[in-house]
């Protein structure tokens, strides 16, 4: 049994589009909002927890020692952890397990994020989290991923697109509650969200949490210290957290696993064995509307495909049986990454002490779940919160009481005294190793090469020396043919740095025949994009010899197998998004 | 065979806003050729440049103390190579000086021409003109014994 | 705070690597190489047997943002709790403390490599460290930061350049009878950044180090305990921190003995931070070691003899520390990893068998 860990404290920025502010001061403004809120000096704090998503945001390597200062850290223990779009969560599990290891009594956890700082766009950034050799040639871009996945989630349960859509209502709308919201919006419709621009089909701009600026930070105490500090300690009762493969294509994306694996782990600590009946509110991460409910269904909340339908009978809302994102969520708050999965657990901090205010969902609830995903569809991150059945407040105002942060509009930023502007001028010279070496030796040779591995018979593509489910070398080398099936596709519109394509792009997962759910990103052409159709059987087009390097760019693109399906790209009119909009 | 190694960069650039502390500090220079500092009266320390916390208690601080333009030498370094490792034509001296009144240091440029800098040496700074509100509207700091100033 | 030593066992240990370059290898599988050799020591199966995965590693260094998304499946470790530690890999042995004593672990995996001979710029690489109002735009090498504090350090404590230089020939001496070190004969006085010179500078090298640490229940008997950690910095900017001493080595040094129960008169074996010579005697001086015997400090070369394995260094350290407690040379031993430039960043690991 694990010694207690409480919530005693909680504070945030606002969350802005672009802020004057450092993330040094972000992180300053939320950290002495939470130092105050259960009135706590810096000297009373034994160690300091930090999260921040990628450096490519803030453009600051060791962007963690850089933000100590902020962050409260002067001459104190001080970690940053990291798991990609996870971390926001990650940081309170960071936060429990160095009180609950003893080597802690009183710690702050922080999570920063500053997008803005990212140029030519800060979706720009994403385009460096995909695998340097095989993918990032192909310049995928984030929605990619997003609409090839939630593409995949619709297709397997037969999903309509205005079920999903009502998520985004639903939570920028609870934001229109919320202090330090950059998207609330008390009037939006499903129509606005179904009538907004298509950035990669199925997603359109008002399914996207946008890029943001922003600090949260969390005070967290062990039992002992938390009863000296507050009469309504909000306790951390289960952690959770899980990786899932790389190999992204290799996954069926209909659904988490990851998720579901830190949620059982959570709950397994929590001793909750019938999650439906004994969370009474839940904070699931909602980059995008349809993640919500494929996260709500990986913690188990929801049978498989199901959560769009409880959703639309209003089960979710805030005054539903179970409110999922109260607080208005990334779609409604804001998306300044690692700080946007800290916020719900400072929203939980709220809920169960009975301090939301307007926010507040009905009832005395007890028991809370909050979740983050990330990585490549990759990660998920779990705490389940409890306040042990104490009474609750009643709150009049709904905090943060006083968020801070100065946005600034875009011609704010691009003139801002003293601002400076750098490229990230790092180069690199990557080996491929013996792997991906002979991978890229084969595509030269209009082959396409996997190992295998006798353990578990599986033929694996991308192709790798190891077999990551048998931990073993793997056993020898094959080639696979050229064909195979579309898993899943996006049309896309817009590039990595979210500039309008004159014609839209077909990103997919091949599925190559002969292989073990092995398959890689690529592009399909030779085919008009409402004629795409998952399952569809598709064949590499190879470069001509003399033209092929060895790259995965030596494969042009996969086109239909049957000829009667293959035409000319036709051009469709590109999207414009303002700067002010654009996610 | 294909090459051995595959060449890559990271494609993205970066327009930094200074902050409202280093906001404070820049326009200090930029209107006034002052250095601007905060000082935290609780933790006894000034620092340069103006922050609006102070880090080692985190109390919110004001910008406008003026510290120097005179201050004291607190080390100093020949850099002889780039960042890339490479020879520099001309070495460069940077130092760290704790300008009067404040406890931190600055880094910077030296501007001595004849003889070593040295430890606890006197310096001032030397502004450019015009300003834009950056590091780079202090030229340097040169030895106070060279008469160097305004 | 905790009295009692906190008795985390080392089960097993691994490396890959420790060359200059390593080419026709990926970071991938380094990292299985090093994983595989530690899972064998320990005789644990990661797919059921190690709870919790640590990385330790930077985004900017791997040119890969998110970079935790790449590092599981090399590791056994798809499907389980992995978490990366954007620091050195002495942070992420404190954090496997620190899980296996919160209870939520028995048995922790901790990873960091260096695949430096894949970085074209390692300097611009740590450029992008410093502020970007205040430091970049004056356009100096970050290891300028180095040569001020060498010679702010030779001031304050009076010590001598050629003490430092006898430290680099002595490291580099030791190294002569390492497998691992790929700098043993580097004897080049060129100054870089005056007073610090190339010889008194570590090379990067590549190469993988995996840790398995478990709870004492679940350690044999005679291994080598993590009985203290401890981990601190000072004010991450240029101009607020403390020039005149290593103060984060100082708070993390003394964590750590507190937690073991130890003095520094206790330690018979160090190995510290040497990523520059002088670095080496004002660590020693932080953490109470400097009348320690010369030849039971970083008697691997240090990371001068060995090559720096970037935030793989920690790891390096902690390495051959356990070897030599391992090998009966001594009963207590410590590691000690500090950031490199411009980071203030230390942390200290005492160990006892
Ligand atoms: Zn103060």
């Amino acid at each position: 049994m694990s010694p207690r860990v409480a919530v005693v404290g909680a504070g945030m920025s606002r969350f802005v589009r672009r802020a004057q502010e450092t993330g040094k001061e972000l992180s300053w403004i939320a950290t002495r909002e939470a130092l105050a809120s259960c009135e706590l000096k810096l000297d009373d704090v034994d160690a300091v927890c930090l999260t921040s998503a990628p450096d490519a945001f803030d453009g600051v390597h060791r962007k963690g020692d850089y933000l100590a200062d902020g962050a409260g850290a002067w001459a104190k223990p001080y970690m940053r952890t990291y798991v990609g779009g996870g971390s926001g969560v990650f940081t309170a599990i960071q936060g429990w397990y160095t009180v609950a290891s003893g080597l802690a009594d009183v710690v702050v956890c922080v999570a920063e994020e500053k997008m803005s700082s990212c140029q030519p766009h800060p979706q720009g950034a994403f385009l460096t989290i995909f695998d340097n050799i095989l993918e990032r040639p192909l310049g995928p871009n984030l929605l990619w991923i997003f609409a090839l996945e939630m593409q995949r989630y619709m297709q397997a349960y037969g999903l309509d697109k205005r079920d999903i859509a009502q998520v985004a209502v639903k939570n920028k709308r609870n934001a229109a509650e919320h202090p330090a919201a950059l998207l609330g919006q008390a009037d939006i419709t499903v129509e606005d969200v179904l009538g907004s621009e298509t950035l990669a089909w199925p997603v359109q701009r008002l399914d996207v949490s946008p890029i943001s600026d922003g600090a949260v930070a969390i005070v967290m105490a062990s039992e002992d210290a938390a009863k000296r500090l507050t009469d309504r300690p909000v306790w951390i009762q289960g952690v959770g957290w899980n990786l899932d493969t790389t190999y992204w294509t290799n996954r069926d994306l209909a659904y988490p696993e990851y998720v579901e694996n830190a949620a059982r782990m959570a709950y397994g600590m929590a001793g909750v064995n019938e999650p439906r009946k004994e969370i009474q509110v839940a904070e699931p991460y909602d980059p995008f509307d349809y993640k919500e409910l494929h996260h709500l269904e990986g913690l188990l909340l929801f049978d498989r495909g199901k959560a769009p339908e409880a959703a639309a009978d209003g089960v979710t809302a805030r005054d539903g049986d179970l409110p999922c994102c109260p607080s208005g969520g990334l779609l409604g708050v804001g998306n300044p990454i690692a700080a946007a999965g800290l916020m719900k657990i400072a929203e939980l901090f709220w809920q169960l002490r009975g301090e939301a205010g307007a926010r507040q969902v009905p009832g005395t609830p007890e028991r809370g779940v909050a979740q983050a995903w990330g990585d490549l569809m990759q990660v998920g991150t779990v705490v389940v919160m409890g306040n042990g059945g104490g009474p609750l407040a009643t709150a009049t105002q709904s905090p943060p009481f006083a968020p801070r942060a100065t946005s600034l509009s875009d011609q704010e930023f691009r003139s801002a005294t003293g601002a400076v502007e750098q490229r990230l001028d790092t180069r690199y010279e990557w080996d491929p190793g013996e792997a991906i070496g002979a991978v890229l030796d084969g595509l030269r040779e209009q082959r396409i090469l996997a190992t295998t591995c006798i353990s578990c018979g599986r033929t694996l593509v991308p192709a790798r020396k190891f077999c990551e489910r048998c931990f073993r070398p793997t056993d020898g080398w094959t080639e696979v043919p050229h064909t195979g099936t579309v898993e899943t596709f996006s049309i896309c519109h817009v590039t990595w740095d979210m500039r309008p394509l004159d014609e839209p792009q077909i990103p997919a997962v091949i599925r190559l025949d002969g292989t073990s759910e092995g398959g890689f990103l690529h592009l399909v052409g030779e085919v008009a994009p409402d004629d795409v159709r998952a399952g569809m059987q598709v064949e590499a087009v190879w470069k001509p010899a003399g033209e092929r390097v060895g790259s995965i760019l030596d494969i042009e693109y996969f086109r239909p197998l049957e000829p009667e399906l293959r035409r000319e790209l036709v051009a469709v009119a590109a999207v414009e998004l303002p700067v002010e909009i654009a996610p | 065979m294909s090459p051995t190694k595959i060449p890559g960069e990271l494609s993205v650039s970066f327009r930094y806003t200074p902050g409202v502390g280093n906001t404070a500090f820049f326009e200090g220079l930029r209107d006034r050729a002052v250095f601007l500092g905060s000082r935290c009266e609780d933790c006894g320390v000034t620092s340069v440049p103006a922050r609006i916390f102070c880090e080692r208690c985190l109390a919110e601080l004001e910008p406008s103390l003026e510290c120097g333009p005179e201050g004291e030498l607190v080390s100093w370094t020949l850099v002889r190579v780039d960042v890339d490792d490479q020879p520099l034509e001309r070495p460069v001296t940077y130092g760290l000086v704790r300008l009067d009144g404040a406890d931190t240091v600055l880094l910077h440029r030296l501007l001595h021409t004849g003889g070593e800098p040295a430890i606890g040496e006197r310096v001032r700074a030397v502004f450019t003109s015009p300003r834009e509100g950056s590091m780079l509207d202090v030229e340097g700091f040169a030895p106070v014994a060279d008469g160097a100033g305004p | 705070m905790e009295a009692m030593a906190l008795r985390v066992g080392v089960a097993g240990i691994g490396w890959s690597g420790f060359s200059r370059t390593t080419e026709g290898t990926s970071y991938k599988e380094l990292m299985f190489e090093a994983a595989r050799s530690a899972y064998a020591d320990a005789g644990v199966d990661p797919r059921s047997d190690i709870d919790s995965f640590v990385c330790c590693s930077e985004d900017i260094e791997e040119g890969t943002s998110i970079f935790d998304e790449y590092v599981p499946d090399q590791l056994g470790a798809v499907q389980r709790p992995v978490q990366t530690v954007a620091s050195d890999g002495l942070f992420g042995v404190a954090t496997a403390v620190m899980l296996i004593r919160s209870g939520v672990a028995s048995a922790v995996a901790v990873e960091s490599h260096s695949k430096a001979s894949d970085v074209v710029s390692l300097g611009r690489v740590d450029r992008f460290a410093m502020d970007p109002v205040l430091n970049r735009p004056l356009g100096v090498s970050p290891t300028a930061l180095a040569g001020l504090e060498m010679r702010r350090w030779l001031h304050v404590t009076g010590r001598s350049e050629s003490e430092c230089a006898d430290v680099a020939a002595r490291n580099r001496a030791h190294a002569a009878t390492n497998r691992r070190a790929s700098y043993a004969d580097v004897h080049d006085p060129t100054p870089l950044f005056d007073p610090l010179t190339r010889e008194q500078t570590a090379e990067p090298a590549d190469g993988c180090v995996v840790l398995v640490l478990t709870t004492e229940e679940r350690t044999p008997e005679g291994s080598v305990f993590i009985d203290g950690v401890g981990w601190s910095q000072d004010a991450p900017s240029v101009e607020s921190r403390d020039w005149d001493r290593a103060a984060a080595a100082e708070r993390a040094a003394r964590a750590a003995y507190d937690r073991a129960g130890v003095e520094p008169g206790d330690v018979e074996l160090a190995e510290v931070d040497d990523t520059f010579a002088y670095k080496q005697l004002q660590h020693l001086e932080a953490l109470g070691l400097s009348d320690l015997a010369e030849d039971r400090v970083n008697p691997s070369g240090g990371a001068l003899g060995e090559g720096h394995l970037r935030e793989a260094n920690g790891l390096a350290r902690a390495l051959a520390c356990i070897e030599g407690l391992r090998s009966g040379d001594a009963r207590v031993g410590l590691a000690q990893s500090w950031r490199g430039v411009p980071s203030t960043s230390a942390a200290v690991a005492v160990m006892r068998r």
